[in-house]
Parts: structure tokens; sequence; C-alpha cells
């Protein structure tokens, strides 16, 4: 569904990305991970079309979208769910998300969307015309979600979810993630830091460093992996040692 | 005592306008962080369209302003996408707003000399029928003209104040304003926004103008005057308050009339600058804003 | 002092312009029509030069530098009747706009970008319709003045006083307090959180470019002896055609403004003989397209081809040594 085709990326003079490419397949979860600065919020940026990679080619269902301007990539079916949320912080939880269906189908769906959001994260409607920078990190998380998923999209980008939020509400929103992407064959493709939460909800992943792709697999084999536990999920040298 | 009554009458009437002029420059401003320094010249420029369609086919300015706005709609348009939208691909925001202040102000001067060409030196204005007339309600004159203008600054700040918070352009207009970035991800058309702004600003602008040709008279050096009386109204309604333009804009117009007996009518003008001088320097912010200050200070 | 006589070979062909302005006229007739122009290039040299301390090295955009120009006008006006010498009411004028700067600098230099650019606007304004409202008649000089009129000496104390601005902007260019400046230009609030004093610089700027537009008052006074309306030198106009020629020779830059002036008070002579009135609509969208897609007008320009050049020659290298 998404082909990543090694593309560079810059900021000004600056290379983030070097021949990075990646797949994500139609109702997959595929995570990909990597430490502060490695590059994971620059490829959601580019998918995204807030940046424009160099070379290569991003293309999604067919279409190449790499030089397509951000809102005609989210009206094509990608949304994404931005690092640190970016709400309309004076607009009330529910401007945020009748803003988040600003497409024209998803405009008329709007009503029936709204409901299922509700639904999906109950809290929402109880905090429906409060404005959205009274809200709790939790909260805005969910109204984040919440946004995004308003234009219906056909791809899910997450990024970084999980940072500032309690365990406890990670795991809740993370089981309501996996929930839509069974019941709506939503494909999600989501960047996070939260190594061990990241893969036991994907189906696949993969593990960026400095810029480029390190491995790729299923993220089952990653659990089990003797080097990504000790690198990313924090085995303590006691334990290697006996 | 009468005369406190007339003061405030007239102060209110001319308020209505000053609060006009002031709405487009606080859209360009709140959306874009604009500061459209050649907003004076467009309400000339509406002036003239207005002075142009009386004078070839006599048609009332008031009837015409469905025409004026669709002329400097138009021409807000144009404004945007030859000279503004480049700037937004700035990415530092100092350096946009320097570049918007002299750009605009290079517009000032392409537009005063165009329109001098077009229309000379000479100053214009509508002598209709109702031009010099007034209504007297208990001995008070309230000028016909002055109160078109108080009704159409009514009818425009209910507008905006629908448009704004009901309709899904002013949801996008917002979200754009509150951050542009996330609004494209959301699919809003962020350009297409703001091109849409600048051309009702630059309308709004228009209307203003003719309210000003047939009140007064126009000449084509003239913007900068009506330019600093919208500034005045849109620091005191405070910066992207638009709800707060007709208010503020009223408020000056008191204070004037009211400084009228104090030094008298030719420093008019320099009172409210005065005024304005003074409120940038304590509350910038504006009277109706409780935000922090360091938007506008360095310190 | 060392740099002048290191870089020499550079300084020449400039050496070699301000001596012909020195000279010439005094051994050849020049025509009244160009000691006239050179008058009026002088002064926007010393006036572009003047916002150009402001506006391209602080980075800050005062819309109010008429306010400056006139105030030297009246200054040196009124001393120069009052039978003071004219170099010295010139001096004077520098002086006295410096005060008004202290006036107008007080309130509105804590002011962030835009708002500065508005309250010296708002500034100029009222002292525009102030000035329009006390002299509303002629200001003239005696008739003693105007008999022993001659333009020689106009020329001269615009030149002086032009050398003056440029040798003023050099040396504080070139001083701690122009790498104050700058510093105050790209980053204000990192140069703050560094130490620096940014208001203290903000203010002397502020008092050196006050002082050199006085100045250049001073040499229209001296110029053009009567005035028809005296709020006229506070015209915006005389804001905005110098910054007009700061933009289009470039700004941050020694040589920009001169150039900008040159563009602007000669060619403009030229084109409105053939175009008439468009030609300053022309130099309006002139203005316009330099400050959207030249920011660092003719002179940057050059300046960016080199740049481009010496990229190209280096990335050529290298793809040669590996």
């Amino acid at each position: 569904m998404l082909e990543i085709s090694n593309i560079d990326v810059c900021y000004g003079d600056l290379q983030a990305l070097w021949d990075v490419s990646l797949t994500v397949g139609g109702g997959e979860i595929v995570t990909l991970v990597g430490s502060n600065g490695a590059g994971k919020s620059t490829i959601m940026k580019a998918i995204s079309g807030l940046l424009k990679p160099k070379t290569g080619s991003i293309s999604f269902e067919g279409i190449c979208v790499n030089k397509l301007p951000a809102h005609r990539i989210a009206e094509l079916g990608i949304s994404m769910v931005p690092e640190g949320r970016r709400l309309f912080p004076q607009m009330s939880v529910l401007e945020n998300l009748e803003v988040g269906a600003s497409a024209r189908e998803a405009k008329k769906a709007r009503h029936n969307t709204i409901s299922w959001i509700y639904e999906l994260f109950p809290i929402l409607r109880a905090r429906a015309r409060q404005r959205a920078v009274t809200l709790s990190g939790g909260e805005q998380q969910m109204l984040a979600i919440g946004r995004a998923l308003m234009s219906q999209p056909r791809l899910l980008l997450i990024d970084e979810m999980s940072l500032g939020l309690a365990p406890l509400l990670v795991q809740e929103i993370s089981q309501v993630i996996k929930d839509i992407n069974k019941s709506r064959k939503l494909t999600i493709f989501l960047v996070e830091q939260d190594v061990n939460m990241a893969l036991s909800m994907a189906d696949r992943g993969y593990i960026i460093e400095h810029g480029r792709i390190q491995s790729e697999g299923a993220a089952r084999a990653f659990l089990c992996n003797e080097r990504i536990k000790e690198a990313y999920l924090g085995i303590s040298p006691v334990e290697k040692a006996g | 005592m009468e005369d406190v009554i007339q003061a405030i009458a007239s102060g209110i009437l001319v308020g209505a306008l000053y609060a006009l002029i002031a709405y487009g420059l606080g859209l360009i401003m709140g959306i874009m962080k604009f500061l459209n320094v050649a907003h004076g010249s467009l309400l000339i420029l509406g002036g003239y369209v207005s002075y142009w369609i009386f004078t070839l086919w006599g048609i009332n300015p008031y009837l015409s302003i469905p025409l004026v706005i669709i002329a400097t709609f138009l021409a807000g348009l144009i404004l945007y996408k030859l000279t503004l939208s480049p700037l937004l691909k700035l990415p530092d925001i100092e350096m946009r707003v320097a570049n918007s202040l002299l750009i605009t102000f290079g517009v000032i001067y392409v537009l005063d000399n165009a329109m001098a060409l077009i229309w000379t030196p000479n100053s214009r204005s509508i002598m209709a029928s109702y031009s010099g007339e007034a209504i007297n309600i208990f001995g008070v004159k309230l000028s016909l003209t002055g109160l078109c203008g108080l009704g159409i600054a009514i009818l425009v700040a209910v507008a905006l104040y629908f448009i704004l918070s009901k309709t899904y352009l002013g949801k996008h207009v917002r979200a754009a304003t509150q951050d542009a970035e996330a609004a494209s991800l959301c699919g809003v058309n962020v350009q297409r926004t703001y091109l849409i702004s600048c051309g009702i600003a630059v309308a709004l602008a228009g209307v203003a103008g003719v309210i000003v040709v047939s009140s007064y008279s126009i000449t084509p050096g003239g913007g900068l005057s009506w330019l600093l009386i919208g500034i005045v109204v849109m620091v005191l309604a405070g910066e992207g308050n638009i709800n707060a333009i007709l208010p503020a804009g009223i408020i000056l117009g008191l204070v004037e009339s009211a400084s009228i007996f104090v030094v008298g009518a030719p420093y008019r003008q320099a009172v409210a600058l005065v005024i304005f001088i003074i409120v940038l320097m304590f509350r910038p912010q504006g009277l109706f804003t409780k935000k922090r200050t360091d938007v506008y200070y360095n310190s | 002092m060392s740099t002048i006589t290191a870089n020499w070979k550079k300084l020449l062909p400039s050496g070699v312009v301000v001596a012909a302005c020195i000279v010439l006229p005094m051994v050849m007739e020049i025509g009244t029509n160009i000691l006239n122009l050179m008058v009026m290039l002088f002064i926007f040299i010393i006036l572009s030069q003047s916002w150009n301390l402001m506006g391209g090295y602080t980075g800050q955009i005062n819309l109010g530098l008429a306010a400056f120009f006139g105030c030297g006008v009246l200054a040196t006006h009124f001393l120069w009747k009052a039978e003071v010498p004219i170099y010295l009411a010139v001096l004077a004028g520098g002086v006295a706009t410096m005060v008004l700067a202290v006036i107008i600098g007080l309130p509105t230099l804590r002011l962030r970008g835009v708002y500065f650019a508005i309250g010296t606007l708002a500034f100029a304004e009222v002292l525009r319709i102030v000035v329009g409202n006390i002299f509303t008649t002629w200001v003239k000089m005696p008739g003693s003045y105007v008999a022993t009129y001659s333009l020689l000496p106009r020329y001269y104390l615009g030149l002086v006083i032009a050398l003056i601005a440029i040798a003023v902007v050099y040396f504080v260019t070139n001083s701690k307090l122009g790498l104050a400046m700058v510093a105050v230009r790209d980053d204000e609030e990192a140069a703050q959180v560094t130490g620096v004093n940014t208001f203290k610089y903000k203010v002397l700027t502020l008092l050196i470019s006050a002082f050199l537009a006085g100045l250049g008052g001073g040499v229209y006074a001296f110029y053009r002896l009567s005035f028809y309306t005296m709020s006229q030198v506070f015209s915006p106009l005389w804001t905005f055609e110098p910054v007009m020629a700061v933009m289009i020779g470039g700004a941050g830059t020694l040589l920009g403004p001169i150039i900008g002036s040159f563009f602007l008070v000669i060619l403009s002579e030229i084109f409105a003989l053939k175009l008439g009135e468009a030609h300053l609509i022309i130099f309006g969208i002139l203005f316009i397209l330099v400050v959207l897609y030249f920011p660092y007008g003719l002179v940057g320009s050059v300046d960016q081809v080199r740049q481009v050049m010496a990229r190209v020659s280096r990335s050529r290298l290298w793809k040669a040594i590996h």
C-alpha cells in the first residue's frame, strides 16, 4: 500500500535520511523504531508531505505522492497523528474533530464519524465544547487520534504516540488502535521510541539508526532477538552476563 | 450638554467607520501575521472604483458596493498571489514580517502613483443627493452617510462573527492561524485559505473606501492617514481579536470626538496617533485581550 | 587604518571617483542640471546609509525616517536664518535629531518587529500633522540669502556629508557595535542570552542613524532655502525612497545604498524623461521584485553569483579528487 524507495531527505543543508526504503502492506501494523534523532519523525514528515525528499520516491496505492502538497496527500487517504499532537489549542474538541474532516467526502459523513470517535474515546464526548488546550495529555492524544481518523483514512501514521503519557494510558490507546486495525482494516504505520509497546502492537518492524534503515523483520522475531533486546529493550548487564 | 451628546453621537458614527477600516487589516494581521501597509491605498482604490461607477453610470455608491466588493476582492487575490504568498516560503518569521512591511510599502508606491495616473491627483468625492444630509433625533444630528457606515460596520461584524465561528471556511481560517502545518495535515488547503482571506480583507477595505468617498473625499496619496487609523483600532482591539474591532473603533471615535474640545479639530488625527503610541507602550495586547505581552516586547 | 593601506587596490576605483567629484567642479563648468542631481544624490546617499544602519544591519525597520530628516531640515533652517554659519547649523540639525531620536526611541525600541515599525510610522505622522498645523504658509529665507545663492557650496556640503556618512557607517559596522548590531539582526534573543545588552546597542544605532538623517536634512535645508509647505519634508516619501535605494542596492552592505541611490536619483531622471509619470510605478514594481527575489539587492546578487560559482568549482574539485 505504501512504498518508500530510496529516499534522501534533508533539512536545508543537513541530510537526515540516507537511501531509506520500506513498505507497508494493506491491513498491516508496521512500526519503525530507533533512538532519538535517528530519523523517525523525518520519515513521517516525508510521507505526509511536510517535507519533500531530495531523491527517491514515495508511492501510496500506486500513486506517486512525494511531490504533492500535504493537504492533497491527506485527501488521498493518508492521515497523520503528528508528534506532539499539534491540536488547534483555542478550538473546541468538537471543532478540532470537524477540521479533521475537511476533505469533501469526509465532511459529508462527519456526523457519523464523530459518533464513532466518541464511542472509541468516550471522554471526548464529555469534553466536546472545551478548548483543546484545557485537556489533559492523554485526552489530547485521544483527540489527536480522533481528528486524524475523521478523514476516514486508509493509512494512519502515528508519530511518537507514547511521549509524555502514562504507561496505562498508552496501553489503553494502543488497544484501541489494534481494534481499529482489525475491525476497519485500517493500515497503521507507527513510529515509536517505546520499542516494547511498538513491537507488541505491530506485525512487522523496521529499525532505523542515524538516518539509515538497519534491519527489518517480523515484530515477534525482533522481540526475541538478543541484540535488539540489548540495544533497545534494556537488558541489564547482569542478565547478559548470567 | 447638547454639545456633549452631539459629540458622543458623532463619535460613535465616526468610530464605526474606523472599525470598518480595521477589519481588513486585522484579518490579514491575525491570520498571516503580515501587516498590509497598503491597506489604506486599497481603501482609496475602492473609493475610486465607486466614484468611477457613480460618474459613469450614476449608480448610488451604496448600491455599487457589491461591484466594489468584487473588484477589490480580485485585487486582494492578486495582491496575495503576487506579493504575499512568496513570502510564506521564507522559514524565518521575523524575515517574513519585515519583508511584508517592505513589500506592501512598495505596493503603496505603485498603487498610489497608478491611481494618480488614472484619476489625476485631484481630490474626488461623491456628491449625491443625500451627501450632506442628516437626520435629527432629539436635537442630535446624525449624518446619513455616518448612519450607513454604522449599519455596514454592524453588518460586517455580524457576518465575520458568523463566518469565523460557524462555517467551515472560518474553521479552516482559525485552524490555519493556530497551526498551519497541522491544518494541512487535516486536509486544509492553507494557501487557498490565505488567498480567500486576503481577498475578503481587501474587499473590506474597498467597502470602507465607499463610505469614505461619499462622506469625505479621496486623493491618491490619502491612504496613509486611513491606514494609521486602521492600525490604531487594530492595536486597541488586540492582534487577532476580530470581534473586538467594532467596540475598539467606537472607543477611538469617542475619544477623538472628546479631544476636539481639548486640542481643537486640526490635531484630531494627531491625538489618535498619540493615544496609539501610549497604548503600544503600556498595553500592546490591546484593551480587550488578557493575552501575554511577550509577543510584542523584546525583553 | 591598516586595513585601508592593505586594501588600497580595492579602494582605488572609489578613490578615483571621490577625487573626481571633488576636483571636477572646480576645474570645469558643470551644468546646473547635473549639480542639482548630484546634490540630491548626496542627500539620498546620506539618508539611505542612515536607514541601512538600522534596517540593513540591525534588522529594525524604521518607517519614520522622514521624522529625522524633517527635524534636521527644521533645525538647520531656523538656525541658519538666525545667522548661525551653515556648517554649524547643519551639525546642530544632526544633534537636534538625536534628541528627537531619544524621544521616539525610548517608547518604541522595546517593541518587536512590526510594532516598532508601526510606532515609528505613527510618530512620523504625528510630527507631520503637528508641523503642518504650525507652519501653514511659506517658510522663507530673507532675500539676501536668495540673492547670494549658488549651487557649488551645496554640492560640496552634500559631498562632504555624504563622505562622512559613508565613513561613519564603515567604522561603526566594523567595530564592536557593528558585531552587536548583526547579532541583534540575526537572533536578538540569542544575543541577549549571551549577555549582549541589545537595548543599549539598539539605542546607539538609532542615535547614529538619526544623526546622519538629520545631517541630510540640514543639507536639504541649505539646498532648498524655502518651503511651500513645511510638512512636506516630513512626508513618508522621505522614508520610502531611501528604503527603496537601500533594498535595490543591497541592504546590509556599505556599497549597496550608494548604488541604490545612484540608481534611484540618476536613472530616475533618465526614465522620467522617457516614461513620464509611469517611471515611478516602474521603480515601485522593481522594488517589490527586488525584495521578493533578490533580497540582497544588486550588490548582493554579485556576491551571490560569486558564491554559487565558488560552490560549483569546489564540488568539481571534490569530485575530481574522489
